[in-house]
């Protein structure tokens, strides 16, 4: 029989998907880089416009197997979820411009794979069961093999490429092994179905080391897109070698992307099993803050101390989950604190993280990469705007007073972590916040050192309206942060 | 009973024959090898040429690097295009004129199509398709 859908629900997946049909097109058909670009960013803003419209109406799912277990479910939090995928792919669609206008990489291929990515972020918030969530994660993911290895006369761009797909082939192999065997065990795939089957089930299931073995399994392989510990070398190789912009979607998206996967999985299937899985989230969260924020101290390349930096952030990202796993009874309410923590952290986390790779773009030549921290003398009194950006963002991330957005994200996650009980967890995140301080102060440093031979260049101005509107959205979550709070605890 | 014994009869025992052939391989492949060892008179020489790569009897000319023509990765491309769009296909040829499906069937399957054959429009528009 043919299933009933319902195609209204499907709106922003089939928009996104649209987009990368008609960039495609236009690319074969017109070949002009303008066109190409534009029907790229006209595609992502009609993608935000019907993710948010689907916001306003009630509640759909579709997909469902006997009644109850849908595999696409359109909810409030979903719809927003596409709406920030969608404003992020028009950003470092922005970014991308100047890149683009250079030749260095081909603009449809690049326009139409960062859209098939772009779709992939879109349906990951409505997905319903485990194959659904793995195969928008993949279609989020694949596309940035290409991408990252895109820069052809340069060699670190094909070692990033390959080294990112060794490592993310790897780790969708071990989550789907996760999967595979929690479906052997339970028979359940839908999330809300694996949650009541390992509840029903509870006796049996824990006498079995394989239920241990697939949760373990199914968290470590998505802890990957985050660039957790365990599967976090890729990240700064590939960082380094992508284009700037593919840089900056890589560290917003694709990790919006893993943390939103790893929150569903943990949250909607798992928590039966959260007293198993939390350790091992907290241990990973301690040992990802401190492995990413030791090594950023190291570094010398502009991009690859972002890359640490936004390996320890993922520690941050983590640790609220991982303290209320090892919090004493594990209340409702205790998790829905810790899950508004992660979410709260996450947005101010991207937009900072945006907000510094877009000042990189607009600081650095339109074909360069990152560069070296020595290359970015002088940038303060050449572009005193953009450098301003810039400070502002490493700032916020580091957690300091300007940047009040970072400031509060550190707050929320901290006081999570003191009302779960795990003041161990917390004391590692304010070590780690002083420690971050050292890298993050030498970068802005970096930036008022004496002035380089390179001359003014002028910012493309696709660059700086997206520059602007992202710090101005720093800026007003910083001193409202509570519209982020009040949104991520519904 | 010495069916149940040695475990046949189970799920895995339809794979009990596949490990006796494994195995009788494995014996036959070290029997030979051990045989000829034993008995073949062992006179080693190193007459010129020995060591050199054989090439269907011709002098091998250039290094063990030879470059491969890149260019075939694009049929490779194409064909797992196609190769993809049949193993969907197959399936949906057998159902789509049963009763309870219909336009809405041919409809999706058109669409699926329509979306692979982009890729010949692409490899078409970037003169993939044209030999040099």
């Amino acid at each position: 029989m043919v299933q009933s859908v319902d195609h209204v629900a499907l709106l922003p997946a089939y928009l996104a998907a649209g987009t990368a049909v008609l960039v495609f097109l236009v690319d074969l058909l017109v070949a002009r880089r303008g066109a190409v670009l534009a029907a790229a960013a006209l595609g992502v803003l009609a993608t935000a416009a019907g993710a948010f419209w689907l916001r306003r109406q009630p509640d759909r799912q579709t997909f469902c197997v006997a009644g109850d277990a849908c595999s696409y479910v359109v909810t409030d939090r979903a719809a927003l979820l596409a709406v920030l995928f969608a404003l992020l792919t028009l950003g470092v669609l922005a970014f991308s411009a100047p890149l683009l206008r250079s030749r260095a990489v081909p603009a449809g291929e690049y326009c139409f794979l960062l859209a098939a990515s772009m779709t992939g972020g879109v349906v990951l918030g409505f997905a319903g069961d485990l194959i659904t969530l793995i195969v928008a994660l993949e279609t989020l993911t694949v596309p940035l093999y290409i991408l990252v290895g895109l820069r052809r006369q340069a060699l670190q761009s094909a070692e990033g490429a390959v080294t990112f797909f060794v490592v993310s082939v790897v780790a969708t192999a071990v989550a789907l092994l996760g999967a595979a065997l929690l479906y052997a065990l339970t028979g359940a795939v839908h999330l809300g179905r694996l949650a009541a089957a390992l509840t029903a089930d509870n006796d049996r299931l824990r006498s079995l080391p394989l239920t241990a073995t697939a949760v373990v399994l199914v968290l470590v392989g998505l802890a990957f897109k985050v660039a957790a510990v365990p599967l976090h070398a890729w990240a700064p190789a590939a960082y380094d070698g992508a284009p700037v912009p593919v840089a900056a979607y890589l560290s917003t998206a694709s990790k919006l992307g893993g943390v939103v996967a790893i929150l569903y999985v943990a949250v909607g299937a798992l928590r039966p099993w959260l007293d198993v899985a939390g350790p091992a989230l907290a241990l990973l969260a301690v040992l990802t803050m401190t492995v990413g924020n030791l090594m950023a101290l190291r570094q010398r390349r502009m991009v690859r101390l972002l890359a640490w930096s936004s390996v320890a952030q993922a520690g941050y990202i983590l640790a609220p989950l991982g303290a209320f796993a090892v919090s004493p009874g594990r209340t409702t309410d205790a998790l829905t604190v810790a899950v508004a923590a992660t979410v709260a952290y996450t947005v101010f986390y991207v937009v900072l993280e945006l907000g510094a790779f877009g000042a990189v773009v607009a600081l650095r030549p339109a074909d360069a990469d990152g560069g070296s921290l020595t290359d970015y003398r002088g940038a303060a009194y050449r572009s005193p705007w953009v450098a301003g950006a810039f400070v502002l963002a490493l700032v916020g991330l580091a957690g300091l007073p300007p940047g009040l957005a970072g400031l509060f994200a550190k707050v929320v996650v901290v006081r999570s972590l003191l009302g779960g009980g795990a003041g161990w967890l917390a004391v590692a995140v304010a070590l780690n916040a002083v420690i971050g301080l050292a890298y993050y102060v030498r970068a802005s440093v970096a930036l008022f050192g004496p002035p380089g031979p390179a001359g003014r260049a002028r910012v493309a101005w696709p660059v700086a309206a997206a520059l602007g509107a992202v710090t101005l959205v720093a800026l007003v979550v910083g001193f409202a942060p509570q519209l982020i709070l009040d949104a991520a605890a519904r | 009973m010495s069916r149940r014994l040695y475990g046949v009869d189970g799920y895995l025992g339809s794979y009990a024959t596949l490990g006796l052939l494994l195995i009788a391989g494995l014996l036959f492949f070290v029997a030979a090898f051990s045989a000829n060892r034993l008995l073949r008179p062992a006179r080693p020489a190193e007459p010129p040429g020995k060591r050199a790569t054989y090439e269907c009897g011709l002098d091998p000319v250039g290094g063990g690097w030879a470059q491969a023509q890149i260019r075939y990765y694009v049929y490779a491309y194409l064909y797992v295009l196609f190769a993809v769009e049949s193993v969907f296909l197959f399936p949906w040829a057998v159902v789509y004129a049963q009763p309870g499906f219909g336009t809405t069937t041919v409809v999706e399957m058109a669409i699926f199509v329509a979306v692979l054959a982009l890729g010949i429009l692409y490899a078409w528009r970037k003169r993939v398709l044209r030999w040099t």
